[in-house]
């Protein structure tokens, strides 16, 4: 199943990257959160794109995305 | 196997490397169908528990990649990289570290240009409808990255403000996060090479456009992966290193590129632009975290017909970029110290890019090696990342751990130990103060002089030397025989 919520910020909107195709079916899709820029493979293990059960360490708080470092200022 | 040494040299290529691992027993091909997630972390993985031995895997059946092949490994053991220097397999780290030490300036750079229309990287060329995602078969290296990495590329580009200079010409590894089907983030800081390229075009608003050469000839990345003399070009340092011709060619984009290399991506700096990158498990074996990173959006691919995507697994050690970069992160600072310290005999830099180094060296006076381990913190690898220092007498193989934690328990005084706080850090050091600032750790195992009054004990000398090496393989050789 192919969901477009996004297992990192929990944000709405993913949009489709590629699907990986066998014998002409689609067997995953890769996608991509436009809000933090979480890619995932809807095959991969729950705990890596699943928002119940990822770790909350690596979480981004999509309200603010301020707090994250720019590299390579001027 | 007597011609490993013109073998060797005759390399050209990775296809080149993985026939030659192939024939030495040290390549494999996966061709049961696996998953890219967990599937091949988890075989890269396994296969990096073998230190000495791992062979390189090529993965011909990846579900959803079909006809797609990706290799693993390639400089995942002592054994590879000892038949990349063309020495034999069982060769040890030690004769690996003076082999690489030996080398410098001892050959002329071989370069050669082959044109554009005969270079085997441009047989296939995508100029429009990119999707990278269709080229390279990726797959998550650690669970909580931010998405898919290419941990393994050598990024080529000329210095924007002098873009006709060969010798400021860059080429370096730097990791690349996937931002959508033409676009990637690139993390570097501003003391390397690409850092600096980027400040000088943002700052003087011209255009900065890179190679970014996947699946290289391996001397590469071996001599590639470590700063030298920014005036120096990479290639012709490789080329010299390598004691073989390097053949180079010219990517669309105009940047001098290896031209037997599997893939090109040709991509422009977009002026200004940060995009939100990582987490990334990195060397010390921790994650980077989130930061906003320079994008650069693809303008070309080329590659070879049926192009082998080569990646790295790192993470938490002992992984393949322990071995593609420890014996020539070592090697440098062994140079550079015995400018000023001849009496200086080895250096083992290879655990996490050097944060933990044992040097050997024989003592000129009492406390002398704590002076040369100070000399070691001002060496430009030092700077950063010598994190911990040990240093032994010269009768203890800094590659022999057992040796060193015979030096550590018989000759340390807990006096002899050195902190020196708040020091420069390696910014993913996870144990730093603040991230860049950390202390420093020397501990002097070396035993006493004159004008110590400590006499130093009646040493049982055992049989050492190359008669003691020689007779160590053929036990081994003997024992495998008889497995055989
Ligand atoms: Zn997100």
């Amino acid at each position: 199943m192919t969901t477009t919520v996004c297992g990192r910020c929990k944000s709405s909107g993913a949009v489709t990257d590629y699907q990986g195709r066998q014998d002409g079916a689609v067997v995953w899709t890769i996608l991509r959160c436009p809000t933090c820029n979480f890619s995932w493979r809807d095959s991969e293990p729950a705990r890596a794109i699943d928002p119940a059960a990822r770790s909350a360490d690596f979480a981004v708080d999509a309200g603010d995305l301020q707090r994250y470092p720019k590299i390579l200022q001027q | 196997m007597n011609d490993l040494p013109n073998r060797a040299r005759s390399i050209s290529s990775l296809r080149d490397f993985l026939e030659l691992l192939e024939d030495s027993g040290q390549a494999i091909t996966w061709s049961d169908p696996v998953m890219p997630e967990p599937g091949v972390r988890n075989i890269a993985v396994a296969a990096s528990r073998d230190a000495n031995g791992a062979p390189a895997i090529v993965f011909d059946n990846i579900t959803g990649y079909p006809g797609k092949r990706l290799a693993v490994g390639v400089h995942g053991s002592w054994d590879n990289i000892a038949l990349l220097l063309g020495r034999p397999k069982g060769t040890t780290i030690r004769e690996l570290f003076f082999e690489i030490a030996g080398r410098w300036g001892d050959q002329e750079a071989q370069i050669s240009y082959v044109p554009e229309a005969q270079a085997p990287v441009h047989e296939c060329r995508l100029e429009q409808d990119i999707n990278l995602y269709d080229i390279l078969p990726v797959y998550r290296i650690n669970e909580y990255d931010g998405g898919f990495y290419i941990g393994k590329a050598s990024v080529a580009s000329r210095d924007p403000l002098d873009p006709d200079n060969f010798g400021k010409q860059n080429v370096g590894i730097y990791r690349l996060q996937i931002q959508g089907p033409d676009s990637f983030t690139l993390m570097t800081i501003p003391a390397h090479d690409m850092g600096r390229q980027i400040l000088a075009a943002e700052r003087e608003k011209v255009p900065l456009k890179i190679a970014v050469m996947l699946g290289n000839h391996p001397g590469l990345a071996v001599f590639a992966a470590t700063p030298i003399g920014y005036e120096e070009s990479e290639y012709s340092y490789a080329s010299a290193m390598m004691g073989a011709p390097i053949r180079l060619t010219k990517s669309g984009n105009g940047i001098d590129i290896l031209a037997d290399s599997e893939i090109v991506i040709e991509a422009e700096l977009q002026l200004g632009e940060r995009e939100l990158e990582g987490p990334f498990g990195e060397f010390p074996g921790s994650y980077s975290g989130v930061r906003k990173a320079p994008i650069f959006k693809v303008t070309a691919v080329s590659h070879r017909r049926d192009p082998i995507f080569e990646n790295i697994y790192i993470g938490r050690g002992w992984t393949e970029h322990d071995t593609l970069i420890g014996l020539h992160t070592s090697a440098p600072i062994y140079a550079q110290l015995r400018q000023s310290f001849p009496e200086v005999t080895a250096v083992n830099a290879l655990y996490q890019h050097g944060l933990t180094g044992i040097i050997s060296v024989k003592n000129r006076m009492a406390g002398f090696a704590k002076t040369v381990a100070l000399r070691a913190l001002s060496t430009p690898h030092g700077v950063m990342y010598l994190k911990n220092l040990i240093m032994v007498d010269a009768d203890v193989d800094p590659f022999d751990l057992n040796q060193v934690m015979w030096a550590l328990s018989t000759r340390t005084r807990a006096d002899d130990v050195i902190v020196l706080p708040n020091m420069p850090a390696v910014p993913i050091d996870p144990s730093a103060v603040v991230p860049g600032k950390g202390h420093r750790l020397i501990i002097d195992a070396t035993s006493y002089l004159p004008p110590d009054p400590v006499g130093e004990a009646h040493l049982v000398t055992p049989p050492t030397g190359d008669e003691i090496d020689a007779l160590s393989k053929r036990i081994r050789e003997m024992q495998l025989g008889a497995l055989s």
